[in-house]
């Protein structure tokens, strides 16, 4: 039995996972490339073909590293696409993950047919069994995963804090930051990979489906909350926790899949936000007083 | 139906393939023309991963695995998301993608619970059913193709009928909401016309790959053409090529149709970008060298010019005159003499003199743009091009400026 007993480890490493997909997911929003995170989980594919046919292996470090390469592959390629001005970033997205994806699936068809290679079990982890891989730490008995969750949590959150300024800039105004000398493109650029790695790391331990939900739902949400970046942040990581203690408790009482009902969970707070922020203009315009505030530059 | 099969000289089974490869790139060329433009390139996706608790409310209502019914699943469960994102997009602060990207994240969570519900509740082995998702090219028949043509024919006509409310829709939406045309109706209409593409897509190529079809054919004729209904055409003709050309290499190769399909409309768009005339990243590159080019060119000109009116000139001179590299200098003098501008002598040849007045013109005109520019009261938003001030002012401002550039000198010389 690890520390946090099972329960509390599937919820605290929910919770740490929500936190880092808060922090990256927020700027992700307000960028408008949200979907990179979807788009990382599909062209993760080619890389752990390419390292179980070169490396024979299915070890957890190996594998993390040939997907994190393909993740980066993918987001440079979506970010060069998009850096030309000739495509929409969408329109990048969309045809840069597919064609990875498609490269593995022509893998896992040529080499691996009669090789048996679950991709369900080597990369799209279940957060149901991260209590049963544990750690030793200084005699505590530690579940990988929550350690794991923790350390990207932390190198996330220390990205953040130490480009707040930086990533304050280039998400509300790009032209203003391209004058003052701060590269929006770099900034964009570490993002991206930053994200790439926090996805395939976060996959290989809770699933790519809540890692997908939890970059996505809570800061869209919070966004509709607010329009101050720290509260947006506070927002999100709230909605986070929540989700993943609801999320947990809701599945255990409907025996159904712990990620799958940390999605629905997520979705539901969604809602909520929604009917929060159309409940407050609704107020707004009572009282016969537009909202004042400048036009959201976002939009 | 099979009188047409006949006439292709392919064995019958890649040719029910090809064909079906044929309508399904057609309608998505034309169909996913306007998410692209839309920014909506990825509401595919979204429905791809909707048609996951579409087939799995599918399969715990009719008990059965029959293609067709999870299909009619997969189809409600697309038109439902495409309905959610439009909402969502309404909302203010909330942008495309971050609709897109809740409904897919939402319902694809909510597939994955309805799948485990499925096993645990001993309905049966739920396993295989998320295969369906990812298509099989092989499988389909003869009925596939013909429901597949008459989808696409649906599509074409529409876009036919709609084209002009879909472009003013499009391209001005506060002109059409104006002109009272209903802009929801079109929204509902375009997003519904994806489900249509999608729904063929997914038995063929799979719902992940079935995004690049959406996609690439429009980016790729957008490189090309810059009207509505030009690109309409240009896009679904690629559609179909990309989707027959995939459907052909992999009959021939033995590999799956769909990721062969997605990676040569992948590349192909990739290649338009690059490579398209007049817009392409390479086409924008050599530009910019040339214009690097001839701005050298003009600059080396006007000093050897100057210091050759001065006395005796070398490169070396010439570089620290301008203030640039010997290289940098070495380079434009050689292009210079290639234009016979320039005799190996370092002097000018005539027509080098003719340019060298030529280019100290455009710049003393580019000056006194700058500096007198206000005082001309353009009656419109014209402004000027340093390369050409003339051309881009018209004759007649020109030379006003010029006059004030003139009077200026003048009152500097009193002085």
């Amino acid at each position: 039995m690890p520390l946090f007993g099972d329960a509390g480890t599937i919820i605290i490493t929910g919770g740490l996972v929500a936190s880092a997909c808060a922090l990256l997911g927020v700027m992700l929003v307000l960028r408008g490339l949200s979907l990179v995170g979807d788009a990382v989980s599909h062209s993760i594919l080619p890389g752990i073909i390419a390292v179980f046919l070169v490396a024979q292996t299915r070890a957890p470090v190996w594998v993390i590293l040939g997907a994190a390469i393909f993740a980066v592959i993918c987001v440079v390629g979506i970010e060069s696409l998009s850096a030309t001005g000739l495509v929409r970033s969408d329109a990048a997205i969309g045809l840069v993950f597919p064609a990875l994806f498609a490269l593995g699936v022509l893998g896992v068809h040529r080499f691996t047919a009669d090789l048996h290679i679950d991709l369900d079990s080597t990369i799209y982890g279940e957060i149901a069994f991260i209590p049963f891989r544990v750690l030793e730490i200084a005699g505590v008995e530690v579940a990988r995963g929550l350690v794991v969750a923790a350390a990207i949590a932390l190198i996330d959150l220390a990205f953040v804090v130490l480009f707040w300024k930086e990533l304050k800039i280039t998400s509300f105004d790009p032209g203003f930051s391209r004058i003052t000398g701060f590269s929006p493109r770099w900034v964009s650029r570490i993002l991206l990979i930053l994200v790439s790695i926090t996805a395939v790391t976060a996959f290989e331990s809770v699933g790519a489906i809540l890692v997908i939900a939890l970059l996505i739902v809570p800061a869209a949400a919070a966004r509709l909350l607010t329009r101050r970046l720290a509260l947006m942040l506070a927002i999100a990581f709230g909605i986070g926790w929540m989700t993943s203690v609801a999320g947990y408790v809701s599945a255990v009482a409907i025996d159904a899949s712990i990620a799958g009902m940390m999605g629905v969970t997520a979705l539901i707070a969604f809602a909520v936000a929604m009917a929060v922020a159309a409940g407050r203009r609704v107020l707004t315009h009572a009282r016969g007083a537009p909202e004042t505030a400048p036009r959201d530059p976002a939009r | 139906m099979s009188t047409l099969l006949d006439l292709i000289p392919l064995p019958g089974t890649t040719s029910i393939v090809v064909l079906g490869a044929l309508a399904l790139g057609i309608t998505a060329g034309v169909v996913g023309s306007f998410a692209v433009l839309q920014s909506r390139s990825l509401v595919g996706d979204a429905m791809a991963h909707a048609a996951l608790p579409g087939i799995a409310v599918a399969f715990i209502i009719s008990g059965t695995r029959d293609p067709a019914t999870l299909t009619v699943g997969a189809a409600v469960a697309a038109a439902i998301a495409a309905i959610l994102i439009l909402a969502l997009e309404r909302t203010p602060r909330l942008r495309s993608d971050a609709a897109i990207g809740v409904v897919l994240a939402g319902a694809f969570s909510t597939g994955i619970v309805l799948l485990t519900w499925i096993t645990g509740s001993g309905r049966g082995d739920q396993g295989g059913l998320e295969t369906y998702l990812f298509g099989q090219a092989a499988g389909i028949v003869q009925a596939d193709v013909i429901t597949a043509f008459v989808l696409m024919a649906c599509g074409i006509l529409t876009v036919v009928i709609l084209h002009r409310v879909l472009r003013a829709v499009i391209f001005d939406r506060s002109f059409s909401a104006g002109a009272g045309l209903p802009a929801r109706l079109v929204d509902g209409t375009s997003v519904l016309l994806l489900v249509l593409a999608v729904v063929i897509g997914l038995r063929m190529v799979g719902a992940i790959l079935m995004v690049v079809m959406l996609i690439a054919p429009g980016v790729t004729a957008r490189q090309f053409v810059r009207r509505l209904a030009p690109m309409l055409v240009l896009a679904g003709a690629l559609g179909g090529a990309i989707a027959v050309s995939g459907a052909l290499t992999s009959a021939a190769l033995g590999l799956p149709t769909g990721p062969v399909i997605a990676l040569i409309g992948t590349g192909t768009a990739v290649g338009a970008v690059l490579l398209a005339p007049g817009r392409g990243v390479v086409w924008n590159a050599r530009s910019r060298m040339a214009a690097r080019a001839r701005l050298r060119d003009a600059e080396i000109l006007i000093a050897l010019d100057r210091d050759t009116q001065a006395g005796a000139t070398t490169a070396a001179s010439l570089a620290d005159d301008v203030g640039r590299t010997r290289r940098w200098v070495d380079t434009g003098l050689r292009s210079l003499r290639r234009r016979g501008l320039v005799d190996p002598q370092l002097s000018l040849t005539d027509a080098g003199r003719r340019q060298a007045t030529s280019a100290r013109d455009a710049v003393l005109a580019w000056t006194a743009w700058l500096e007198h520019g206000w005082r001309l009261g353009l009656p419109d938003a014209r402004d000027a091009n340093p390369l050409d001030v003339a051309g881009s002012l018209g004759a007649e401002m020109a030379q006003q400026l010029t006059r004030m550039a003139r009077e200026d000198e003048a009152r500097a010389a009193v002085r």
